[in-house]
């Protein structure tokens, strides 16, 4: 009986499940050839010598990137496990801003690395587990190679924030830009309650303007709108020694809320109409002339008129520069860079409420576009920081502006976790060597895994090799060796063509954009491992 | 077996059947009824059952629309199923009621009703009457229910012990998910959470906040309440002793809701005066919230510059634009009620906190409410590589909390797990069935097999040997040793007191009561009608 019982249960078990496992071995190859499609499209671009892609969009524009990122999200995918991909890389860019390319493809690695473990016969949560282990070693192994840095040691953190532009279509423009976002975001950088450095990257603004070249980008002490001064009627366009107030309410005729009708009976009515137009306004004007203020922005209404002519004209007269058109959103950065309260109504403009700067000027750029600077501010309050990004056509400067915010996320990682670790793939060859060595210390197919998932780091230094023309075996064995030997550090010197060590040849990077690569990747690569069915639904 | 619509519309005659059903209805009888019933809720169980236990797998759920989704709990799979089998939708139906009660134990439930129907199929092979196997089961469900309530243990009085047992409860509940990663951390996540509520099942006072980015280990409990919203500009970053007043009011001008209400000027100065006026009003309307006494007051709607201003010169911290979900929340954790008229500021009870103030997560940036007045309150920020990693994780930590409070609230016995409950209630149900004569023993022994295949696809998921394991499982049981049950890790039986692997007695019990109603629902059936379906016009008039 006992044996009918268990053996027409497991019989029957068993039959099935091996029409389920078929089943879902289909779906997980299914999954991992698409994840590796993904991993295989964004390879190409990553390193130093890595090639750009150019992506048509569904609308006919074109774009140009080596941003792992902004790859395969643009790229459209379908299937669901190479959208999880794409999600990957988004996490790694909203995480560390950069390492969003080499995330995708250790993923895709890895993936490929546990076909062949599945393949053995071993169980997929197994092969999960296996990860994991050897994902806390990795860190371990990352950790005890990264240097602490602290942020007065700026040669250090300006050295990670070129080796992370050298990949980029902007790398000939490193040592221009690197020091630039260095010095913003270490300028936006505040401790917060706990005493922890804490980085706000919306304290840092990146403007672009169309024409000249990305040589004159430059940072600003200060602050940059795109929005133009109001040249009507002769209006001033340029203020030494400025009170600025941002302006909430409207310089037009009064409007109410609840809908209103002028009826006019007579001639003389208009007439008078008119002359009370006039009047309301100049009364305004004369109100924000009376508080001392000579510059206005003034933010964008959607129910009335900002400004009517004849109120420009009016501060025309008086002298005083209007910019319009500041959106809401920008209020906050405008009052926290200038030391200015926004007003919203004309009772509540007080002398104190006014920002100051020694010059508001608006100046012509290169290739006719217009920019209104603000220089000399005597900031109070909070720090920020602007960037007037420039390049010759869009699609550079597109680049240069993505590049850029990866230089950015790259020191504010550094700002977080305050450690630097060798860049040109030394880090993973690194993590390969110990977890081979590691994995002779575990018994069981726990060993196998570890071993696969750092077999699997090395299509890191492989495809930096294979990018940049030189003979991928060949470098990635004399890594090994170099490695093997106790040379942390030794990593691929692309310029050169051979392995060196690069912390003498200053290519460097936080240690949070490779550890965070890797806890994401395995995490993203557990969590396909696990599935063995695709069903559709509603 | 199949008797149509119009097909048969002859006259009547010798041997012709007439047919009564409408047009288009559709009749399934006796075995024809019975034997897709059966093919309809096994081929769901089958469906899901890959996903039960540690080593269990996930489903990729594709909508049409394109959006995937990554789960694991049976009772989002199965809802989001089309299907169109009656019995199948039974099951669809108990799993949803155990996700609604307990929250978890939604995939077993089915696969237990599924293995119940998969046994019961046999039993009418061998011209069983449904009635009689029908009568089985539920002699069968008594013994096993009885054994299941003997097995049972309660700690509730112990405070150290119980908490430790909740712990492992939740490991139990999370082994099986996304979270299993780091199931210990997110056990004793879920059973802070729970033990701050204090008796109450009411888990909206815990918040889930998902932020992509982080890896989940970074994932943490935040006592206190987060809010993804900014704070006005010029507006103080930090308020100690918070006297907060939620609101949902128009903050613009209260307009006159008339259709077609206009004024009549005949001068621009007097417009100037009604915009005046408006203003006036709206600022009178601040005065009267500043008057509550409030140093914080958050809007579910819009606060536009004007009224900003009015706070931030008061120093009132104005938080506008708050969803729906946070700030009836927000009003609960802290402790007050959502006004939208100020005149009587004294009736009002504003919400209490120590302290609120900015901080970042990842590159977001959230307001932290901490010490509200309703202790209970707190947060779970949830960090992971993708939404679809997120969106599990959710679900996961949702069922562990929804069993956990269950436990700790409600019914606080537990019973061991790892098919060691389901053994001992076999082993029961073996026992009952010797006493009984004539037919109905051969469905208790039925209803036992049953039982044991729920462990046996436990092992089948984890690729063991699984009538080998619960084979021996049964012997050890069969001589009173109910503690003894699967160790999946280690591939072999184990002492499950020993591991630590228990769950909660009430869904145990509910797997077994509805699964066994569902069962007996199907079983009892010998006739599918299926109503014709409504016609639809052509709107062309086209054939």
């Amino acid at each position: 009986m006992v044996g009918a019982i268990a053996g027409g249960a497991g019989g029957a078990g068993e039959s099935e499940a091996r029409g389920a496992s078929q089943k879902s071995k289909d779906v997980r190859l299914s999954n991992i050839t698409a994840a590796k499609g993904v991993a295989d499209a964004v390879r190409t671009s990553l390193g130093p010598r890595g090639m750009d892609k150019m992506i048509q969009v569904a609308n006919g524009d074109v774009l140009i990137t080596n941003d792992g990122a902004t790859i395969v999200e643009r790229m459209n995918v379908q299937h669901p496990a190479g959208k999880m991909l794409v999600e990957l890389s988004k996490a790694q860019d909203s995480e560390a801003g950069d390492g969003t390319t080499s995330v995708v493809v250790v993923a895709g690695a890895l993936l490929s690395a546990s076909l062949s473990l599945l393949n053995m016969g071993i169980h997929p949560t197994t092969i999960s587990e296996g990860y994991q282990l050897a994902l806390d070693k990795a860190l371990e192994v990352l950790q005890q190679m990264s240097t602490p840095v602290d942020l007065s040691q700026k040669d250090a953190i300006l050295q990670a924030a070129s080796t992370s532009l050298n990949s980029k279509v902007v790398s000939q423009y490193s040592s221009l830009l690197a020091p630039m976002a260095v010095d913003a975001v270490l300028k936006v950088a505040r401790k917060d309650g706990d005493g922890n450095d804490v980085v706000d990257l919306k304290d840092v603004r990146t403007v672009k303007k169309l024409g000249g070249t990305i040589d004159d980008t430059e940072l600003l002490e200060g602050l940059v709108l795109t929005q133009e001064a109001s040249s009507s009627a002769g209006g001033t366009t340029r203020v030494p020694n400025a009170k600025i107030a941002l302006l909430q309410f409207q310089l037009s005729p009064p409007k109410t809320d609840v809908e209103n009708n002028v009826i006019v009976q007579d001639y003389n009515a208009m007439d008078r109409i008119l002359k009370e137009e006039r009047q309301y306004l100049l009364g305004l004007v004369k109100r924000i002339k009376a508080s001392g203020a000579n510059v206005l922005l003034i933010q964008k209404s959607i129910l009335r008129d900002a400004v009517t002519d004849l109120s420009l004209h009016f501060l025309a007269k008086l002298k005083i520069m209007v910019v319009t058109d500041i959106e809401r959103d920008e209020i906050e950065f405008i009052s926290k860079s200038l030391g200015c309260s926004p007003v919203a109504s004309i009772d509540a403009l007080a002398p104190e409420k006014l920002g100051k700067a020694d010059l508001v000027e608006e100046v012509s750029l290169s290739g006719g576009e217009k920019v209104v600077r603000f220089t000399g501010v005597s900031t109070s309050t909070a720090p920020t920081a602007s960037i007037l990004v420039r390049g010759s056509n869009n699609l550079v400067l597109d680049e240069a502006e993505r590049s850029l915010h990866d230089a950015l996320c790259v020191v504010r990682s550094l700002v977080r976790k305050q450690f630097l670790i060798a860049g040109g793939s030394a880090p993973e060859i690194e993590v390969a060597v110990q977890l081979a060595q590691y994995s002779k210390t575990l018994a069981g197919m726990q060993s196998y895994c570890v071993r696969a998932f750092g077999d699997a780091l090395e299509v890191v230094p492989y495809t930096l090799s294979e990018n940049a023309g030189l003979f991928p075996v060949e470098i990635v064995t004399e890594l090994r060796r170099r490695h093997a030997e106790g040379e942390a550090n030794a990593g691929i010197n692309v310029k050169k063509g051979r392995v060196t060590d690069m912390v003498q040849e200053k290519v460097v990077m936080p240690l949070l954009v490779i550890s965070s690569a890797l806890r994401l990747a395995t995490e993203a690569v557990r969590l396909i491992l696990k599935i063995d069915d695709v069903v559709l639904t509603r | 077996m199949q008797s149509g619509g119009g097909a048969q519309m002859a006259p009547f005659g010798m041997g012709v059947v007439p047919s009564v059903l409408s047009e288009g209805a559709h009749e399934e009888k006796g075995e024809t009824a019975q034997m897709s019933n059966f093919i309809g809720a096994i081929a769901v169980t089958d469906l899901v059952k890959t996903t039960l236990g540690p080593k269990g797998m996930d489903k990729i759920l594709q909508s049409q629309s394109g959006s995937i989704m990554v789960t694991n709990d049976g009772a989002t799979i199965l809802r989001s199923l089309l299907i169109d089998n009656p019995a199948a939708k039974v099951l669809i139906e108990i799993s949803k009621t155990q996700d609604d009660e307990i929250g978890d134990g939604t995939t077993s439930v089915c696969c237990f009703a599924g293995e119940l129907l998969r046994e019961a199929e046999k039993l009418l092979l061998l011209h069983l009457h449904p009635q009689t196997v029908v009568s089985g089961y539920r002699k069968a469900a008594r013994a096993a229910l009885a054994k299941l309530e003997a097995l049972a243990v309660d700690h509730k009085s112990d405070r150290e012990k119980f908490r430790a047992e909740l712990v492992k409860l939740a490991c139990t509940t999370l082994s099986s998910k996304v979270l299993a990663q780091s199931k210990q951390q997110f056990a004793e996540l879920a059973v802070d959470a729970v033990l701050r509520l204090e008796g109450s099942t009411n888990l909206d006072l815990v918040q889930i906040i998902k932020l992509p980015g982080g890896s989940m280990r970074d994932s943490w409990l935040e006592p206190g309440f987060l809010l993804q919203k900014k704070l006005g500009v010029g507006q103080p970053k930090v308020m100690k002793d918070a006297k907060i007043l939620v609101a949902n009011t128009a903050m613009d001008t209260d307009k006159v809701k008339i259709y077609g209400a206009r004024v009549r000027v005949d001068s621009l100065t007097r417009v100037a005066e009604i915009e005046k006026a408006e203003q006036a009003k709206m600022l009178a309307k601040c005065e009267r919230i500043a008057a509550h006494g409030c140093n914080v007051f958050v809007n579910r709607q819009l606060i536009y510059n004007r009224p900003e201003q009015f706070f931030s010169s008061k120093g009132i911290m104005a938080i506008e634009h708050a969803d729906f979900d946070g700030v009836e929340r927000l009003a609960l954790v802290t402790g007050t009620s959502i006004v939208s008229t100020f005149d009587d500021p004294g009736s009002v009870e504003l919400g209490r906190c120590d302290k609120i103030e900015e901080i970042m997560i990842g590159e977001q940036t959230v307001l932290r409410f901490s010490g509200c007045s309703a202790g209970a309150a707190c947060s779970v920020v949830l960090r992971g590589a993708n939404s679809q990693l997120l969106d599990e994780a959710e679900r996961s930590l949702h069922d562990a909390l929804c069993v956990l409070s269950q436990t700790a609230a409600v019914e606080s016995r537990m019973v061991l797990g790892a098919g060691c409950a389901e053994l001992a209630m076999a082993s029961a149900v073996d026992e009952a069935a010797a006493q009984e004569q004539g037919k109905i023993a051969l469905a208790m022994d039925a209803f036992a097999r049953a039982l044991r295949a729920l462990p046996g696809i436990i092992a089948d998921n984890a690729g063991l040997d699984a009538a080998e394991l619960v084979g021996t499982l049964k012997a050890h049981h069969a001589r009173g040793e109910h503690h003894m049950g699967l160790d999946i890790e280690k591939g072999v039986v184990g002492d499950v007191q020993a591991l630590g692997i228990t769950e909660s007695f009430k869904l145990k019990y509910a797997m077994v009561n509805s699964a066994v109603e569902a069962a007996e629902m199907v079983i009892r059936v010998d006739d599918v009608i299926k109503a014709a379906p409504r016609k639809r016009e052509d709107p062309y008039g086209r054939h």
